[in-house]
């Protein structure tokens, strides 16, 4: 209800004919009014009063986000209406940032059953975005992946630092954690038989994700037969290669995968662990999925599965460990500062789209795809479906040190590598060096970082 | 007053002196004090909540009641029916709790049952009727053979009812044999009262229509006794309805309507219909698609100007200059005319609106302009009122400055114009006459203007029940997410009540709420000089998305009909937004245009 707190201004004249023309005001003037004067938009000069629209799209998503947690339906709808005008999903990158935002906040708004909704409508979300998750054929997500450092950089500096760890090693055992199918591992089959002392043997294990919804992309064959792709593929450079999958899953801290690799260790005494994570890491639940830090903490009160997982590499002596990530913060347990940290980072993949694909074509709504279903995560889910939990590379170092690694850093030759892959890609793409670390950059922004550790 | 109501009990003649004089007394208590009140009967029931706790209270009384009802020997179940409902002649859904006290309190006093009147007959002669069957799905009402009119009841009404009217042998329920003597007392179809309900009211406006004032001074009494049997949605607009009728046959002054929507008491209206728009989606989906309709009407403009017929606390507004500030190319120069009546107390509240908008549109850097506009009515408006004093004289100005884009929007305003002839027409040629890039208009999908007094209640009845209805289903999931949610609802059945009171009780000029149905308002729109402008799939969309996330329940509905949009509940479309703009062959210069629309 309006409340007025000033005393009314005097009557205003009554035309003769019965109309008077009031006022007329323009918006120089101050005003005394401070209350929020409508079950609508909040006028506030700090929230909205900033300058460029990318700012205003994410207030208006951040008052939105506070309206749907605070159940304000009257509000909620309001800047639903006004964001679904401002944000076309085919619009500018920043218009298809927020879009995907809005959709992610109505996904939910409509999940989390704080405002009433029909089942349906979010039934229908989910299957537009099912429908949207593109399986990829070998040969197509090879080609896809190379559209954009945003994978190749990880797997080159990964690349640079494995070869030189294994140099006249002669069998290792490759352990690779990674969301894109072990893409990489071509590229690095190729390095290593190519050294001067002659390819090792290989043995390559790698998880199969046993989630109902793993993260994009995703691969339209199963792990077995893209083994036995891989195996060929070495065999046709000379290397002799061994593959196994465990089905394991970031869940359970790749529970079912650690006991393979501790039996592996016993059996074959000789050979070096590589272990090499490619993004994939940041899927392990850490402290703040809630459930599980209270369940775990009876003991230690900071043990988390990821914290864990780090510690049970840590047993199983590798001589090296690629930690490769996106470098951000998704893992805040409030909502809105979760969407401030995520649209702060995701803005890059939507900038960086127009260098590299077309507009209207299909590997772009797949690409898009991608990155919704991120956002998606992010914002709508919560708990142990909220899988999304990127950390920033300075909190990575802090885990890696806890779990008793130490930072082994690249050589000029690695970051060389990178910057001349870097050069096949658009110009806004850089590279710094952060500590001992790499560092992906699109117009100054840290995207990905690489490190590489081992055991102290 | 007490005149008439005298000559209305007089008139019946076979009413126990000692029963008339009790029916004097009461009326002078209830009516009087009600009419005297005017502004404070408003606000009463502007305090009207009735609370949980209270319930309880009310719902143990009506078990009392009902006992010492059943106590009552057959022969006299009839006097006490009447008795009860001589006692209640203005029923108000809201003081049940009272009402039901000064029933208790009444039947312990005088135990002598009273002499069976005359109304009990009539209401009989009413009720042999064969009651249709009901051909309810669960929980749902029928009338009569319309199938789309449906009411359903409040899970409280499966509960129980009994009534007393029936031999007391025939059976009895476990409250009864609880207490020391079994009371005789019957379970009823909660569902078969429902429809005698109906009928009692159907019955009461057809003996209003043929001005029997007697029949139907007893119908609406019978119809208090039988709304005891109901709960939620029906009892409620049972009740508004009741009240309503009561005033048309109790009406003090012909013409002179009962302050259900009096300009006296705009502030009261303000609040109701701010609790209105917060505890239901309809004028947001008002609001929603005529903004939609707005702002692609504006894609490009730079100069835009938006006249507001119903200005109120401009709640339709930060949405649109938001959307507008961020939209692609920078926001326009906005300009609004916001017209409302004249404030009673000289509030300003027109101008304090304007102000806020104003301070919204500097935070989002919108060059914005605010007028307000106080008119009596919308025909008192003028064209040049409304057109830019900057530009209204741009023909020899030479300014290159883009002329601005004008849309007009109404919510729910252009019907009250139908009760003063030539209104409508007047404000029409207004609207034409300054060359509207769109005129976005929502109204009620109803037909209570036409027809006879009975066909209007009819309708007038179909429509608010359905509202009713879905307010029940808002307010639930609304008390499921954060409670707060009866006190909006509650508000809201007051807002509607008004309408209903005027729709019923009011004629003549009074009667304002002459909602009509979009294909009247099409033939109206077309006769006056405008073309149907699509709203489109984009609104559509929006509009239900939005309902769907946060309406509560599944029940509303957004159809798409011709161009235009509706909200209903269920199968029941109950507002509809259109778009319009001037008709190709009535372009051109204003003035003329005016001029033609004068003729």
């Amino acid at each position: 209800m309006t409340q007025f707190t000033r005393s009314a201004p005097p009557p205003p004249p009554l035309h003769p004919n019965g109309v008077g023309l009031c006022l007329a005001m323009d918006a120089s003037k101050p005003s005394l009014y401070r209350s929020r004067p409508w079950p609508g938009l909040p006028v506030s000069s700090e929230s909205l009063g900033s300058l460029n629209s990318v700012n205003c799209m994410e207030q208006l998503l951040v008052q939105c986000a506070n309206a749907i947690e605070s159940n304000d339906a009257t509000l909620a709808q309001q800047i639903l209406w006004v964001l679904n005008n401002i944000a076309p999903p085919d619009g500018d990158s920043n218009q298809r940032l927020t879009s995907a935002f809005l959709r992610a906040l109505i996904a939910r708004a409509s999940k989390t059953g704080s405002c009433k909704m029909l089942t349906a409508v979010a039934a229908r979300a989910d299957a537009d975005l099912a429908l949207h998750v593109h399986r990829f054929s070998v040969i197509d997500l090879a080609s896809f992946i190379d559209l954009t450092p945003w994978h190749r950089f990880g797997y080159t500096a990964a690349n640079a630092a494995i070869a030189e760890a294994v140099e006249g090693v002669p069998a290792i055992h490759i352990v690779d954690l990674t969301t894109t199918h072990c893409m990489q591992m071509p590229t690095l089959i190729d390095l290593l038989a190519n050294r001067p002392e002659g390819p090792p043997l290989i043995r390559l294990t790698v998880p199969s994700l046993t989630t109902t919804a793993p993260p994009p992309p995703m691969l339209d064959m199963s792990y077995d037969e893209l083994g036995s792709r891989l195996v060929n593929f070495a065999r046709s450079r000379n290397v002799a290669m061994e593959f196994m999958v465990i089905p394991s899953d970031p869940s359970d801290a790749f529970d079912s995968l650690i006991e393979q690799l501790r039996v592996q260790r016993l059996v074959s005494e000789d050979e070096v662990v590589i272990v090499n994570c490619q993004m994939l890491l940041h899927y392990i639940p850490e402290e703040t999925v809630g459930a599980i830090a209270t369940t775990m903490s009876v003991n230690s009160p900071t043990l988390s599965l990821r914290k864990m997982f780090l510690e049970a590499l840590r047993g199983l002596e590798p001589t090296l460990v690629t930690v490769v990530d996106e470098d951000a913060d998704f893992t805040e347990s409030d909502l809105v500062g979760r969407l401030r940290s995520a649209f702060n980072y995701l803005w890059i993949p939507y900038d960086t789209v127009d260098t590299f694909l077309p507009r209207g074509s299909e590997r772009r709504r797949w690409y898009e795809a991608g990155v919704r279903w991120k956002i998606e995560n992010v914002i709508a889910q919560e708990g142990l479906q909220r899988v999304e939990r990127v950390e920033p590379k300075g909190r990575w170092a802090q885990r890696m040190r806890a779990a008793g690694f130490r930072s082994a850093g690249f050589t000029e030759e690695a970051a060389a590598e990178v910057k001349s892959m870097l050069d096949e890609h658009a110009a806004g793409w850089g590279l710094k060096k952060e500590e001992e670390e790499l560092v992906l950059t699109w117009k100054g922004h840290n995207v990905v970082f690489a490190a590489a550790w081992v055991p102290c | 007053m007490k005149r008439e109501h005298q000559d209305a009990v007089d008139g019946g003649g076979s009413w126990h002196p000692e029963a008339a004089a009790m029916e004097d007394e009461k009326g002078k208590g209830t009516m009087g004090a009600e009419e005297d009140g005017g502004d404070d009967e408003l606000l009463a029931a502007l305090g009207y909540k009735v609370r949980s706790s209270e319930m309880a209270d009310v719902a143990q009384k009506l078990e009392q009641l009902e006992k010492a009802m059943g106590s009552s020997t057959a022969a006299n179940d009839d006097a006490l029916v009447s008795h009860l409902a001589s006692d209640t002649v203005h029923y108000n859904p809201s003081d049940i709790a009272t009402w039901v006290d000064n029933i208790l309190w009444e039947l312990n006093a005088s135990p002598t049952p009273l002499a069976p009147p005359a109304p009990r007959r009539l209401a009989d002669n009413y009720d042999p009727k064969p009651l249709p069957a009901p051909h309810a799905a669960a929980g749902r009402i029928v009338y009569g053979s319309d199938a789309q009119s449906v009411v359903a009841p409040s899970p409280r009404d499966r509960k129980r009812m009994k009534v007393c009217s029936s031999p007391p042998s025939s059976s009895s329920t476990t409250d009864a044999a609880k207490s020391d003597k079994a009371l005789p007392v019957v379970v009823v179809d909660t569902q078969e009262a429902g429809i005698r309900l109906v009928h009692a009211l159907m019955a009461c406006a057809e003996a209003v229509q043929q001005e029997s004032l007697k029949a139907a001074d007893a119908l609406v009494k019978q119809i208090t006794v039988l709304n005891t049997s109901q709960g939620g949605a029906m009892r409620k607009v049972a009740g508004y309805f009741a009240e309503a009728l009561t005033r048309r046959i109790y009406r003090p002054q012909p013409h002179r309507g009962v302050g259900c929507s009096s300009r006296d008491s705009a502030a009261l209206d303000n609040i109701l219909h701010q609790h209105f728009y917060e505890s239901s989606p309809y004028l947001k989906f008002a609001h929603f698609t005529a903004n939609q309709a707005i702002l692609e009407a504006f894609a490009g403009c730079r100069r835009v100007h938006v006249v507001d017929f119903g200005m109120r606390q401009g709640l339709q507004w930060p949405a649109l200059l938001q959307a507008l500030a961020l939209r692609p190319g920078g926001p326009p120069a906005f300009r609004l005319t916001g017209i409302g009546p004249p404030q009673p107390d000289h509030s300003g509240a027109l101008q304090e609106v304007g102000w806020k908008l104003a301070q919204l549109a500097g935070t989002i850097r919108i060059d914005f302009r605010y007028r307000g506009l106080v008119a009596a009515s919308l025909a008192d408006l003028e064209p040049h009122m409304l057109l830019d004093p900057n530009t209204g004289d741009c023909s020899d100005g030479g300014e290159d400055e883009e002329p601005e884009a004008v849309a007009v929007n109404s919510v729910f305003e252009l019907h009250g114009l139908l009760a003063r002839p030539g209104a409508l027409e007047k404000v029409l040629g207004t609207v034409r006459a300054v060359q509207p890039r769109i005129v976005t208009v929502v109204e009620q999908e109803a037909n209570h203007n036409g027809g006879t007094f009975v066909e209007r209640f009819t309708e007038a009845l179909h429509y608010y029940s359905t509202m009713f209805d879905s307010l029940e289903g808002g307010a639930l999931a609304a008390d499921a997410a954060c409670g707060g949610g009866r006190r909006d609802q509650a508000l809201s059945e007051v807002y509607l009540g008004r309408q209903i009171c005027n729709v019923v009780s009011c004629e003549g000029v009074e009667r304002t709420e002459r909602h009509e149905a979009l294909a009247q308002w099409r033939a109206r729109m077309g006769r006056a000089g405008f073309d149907p402008v699509a709203i489109g799939s984009n609104a559509f969309k929006q509009a239900s998305m939005l309902l769907a996330l946060f309406a509560g329940g599944d029940g509303y509905r957004v159809e798409e009909k011709e161009g235009c949009l509706t909200l209903g509940w269920h199968t029941r479309p109950l507002i509809a937004t259109s778009a319009w703009r001037v008709a190709a062959s009535a372009g051109g210069d204003p003035i003329a245009a005016a001029a033609a629309a004068a003729l």
